[in-house]
């Protein structure tokens, strides 16, 4: 019997130490909703490029939204870097909004300032 | 940081230790650790990341090894022959794992204050830490290079291997986790 139920343990942890696997596709798409989701508003503050999402906030409906990008080096080459969008300025938000009807977090595919629009999810449509 | 305040409601509104909780990201955020990780490049998350994943893995394959001998599996496989290995390269693993989780931590300490899964990881991690204290002091695990175990220290053994089993796999999917809230 020994044998048999050792494997089995094994392949159990294995299984779910397997299953907590890898890192930069963190967060996912299935917290937010599948609709298109669109909002525009004035930048609160401005996109940074730390941790493993890009992020920024704006202001928009009387609410402070948070913006959850793509990870840094993907928001990076889609040319929306630290700073060039300026604080205060309005800009337009495609993604997903959150599930939760009280968290105002938005999976964002893109972000329209100026006549520009950083596409930092180009494969999404 | 600006955002600041939008994350005091957040850290207010569960129990108050999340203000102690809260006091204490806001200092390791704005530490000049947090400033290096949020200031010196795209790929340093995922870098240290991916060292984080590195002391995981080595900690986690190595305990899994021992704990799965003390639960008396491979039991023709002398104790310390196996313990000879796994043990430093799980304590080595854990300090990997410690120093670069201090640093991923660091980043947007604040974001993670009323995240429940930190709440069951840093927990699990410090029955483990004691778990493994507990365990130097059994006399199984003592006197494992030099004698025959008897049935009675051989349970205790199989006991600390189970704790630290679940220790580590709470500490791990807690870990994992924490991103997805």
């Amino acid at each position: 019997m020994r044998s048999p139920f050792s494997l089995g343990i094994g392949v159990a942890i294995l299984a779910l130490s397997v299953s907590a696997s890898p890192a930069l596709a963190h967060h996912g798409w299935s917290g937010n909703l599948d609709e298109e989701f669109q909002i525009s508003g004035t930048v609160e503050s401005g996109v940074s490029l730390a941790g493993p999402h890009a992020t920024m906030k704006i202001r928009a409906e009387g609410q402070i939204w948070d913006l959850t990008l793509a990870p840094p080096p993907r928001t990076q080459a889609a040319g929306l870097k630290e700073g060039v969008i300026p604080v205060g300025a309005t800009v337009t938000i495609h993604g997903h909004r959150n599930r939760d009807p009280k968290r105002f977090e938005i999976k964002t595919e893109r972000v329209t300032w100026n006549g520009r629009t950083f596409n930092v999810y180009p494969d999404r449509k | 940081m600006a955002a600041r305040s939008t994350f005091i409601p957040i850290a207010s509104s569960a129990w108050p230790g999340n203000r102690v909780m809260y006091e204490f990201m806001a200092w390791l955020q704005a530490s000049a650790l947090g400033h290096a990780m949020r200031e010196s490049g795209v790929w340093t998350y995922g870098v240290v990341n991916l060292t984080h994943i590195l002391g995981v893995a080595s900690l986690f394959g190595a305990v899994l090894v021992l704990d799965l001998r003390l639960l008396g599996v491979w039991r023709n496989i002398a104790l310390a022959t196996i313990a000879e290995p796994t043990v430093p390269v799980a304590a080595t693993g854990f300090l990997i794992a410690l120093t670069s989780g201090v640093c991923l931590l660091a980043t947007k300490a604040t974001e993670y204050v009323g995240n429940p899964f930190l709440y069951i990881k840093f927990p699990a991690i410090g029955l483990g830490l004691l778990n493994v204290l507990a365990l130097n002091f059994l006399s199984g695990w003592k006197a494992r290079k030099t004698r025959e175990l008897s049935s009675h220290e051989r349970l205790q053994l199989s006991v600390a291997g189970g704790i630290s089993l679940v220790c580590w796999l709470t500490a791990i999917t807690a870990g994992r986790m924490i991103g997805y809230w």
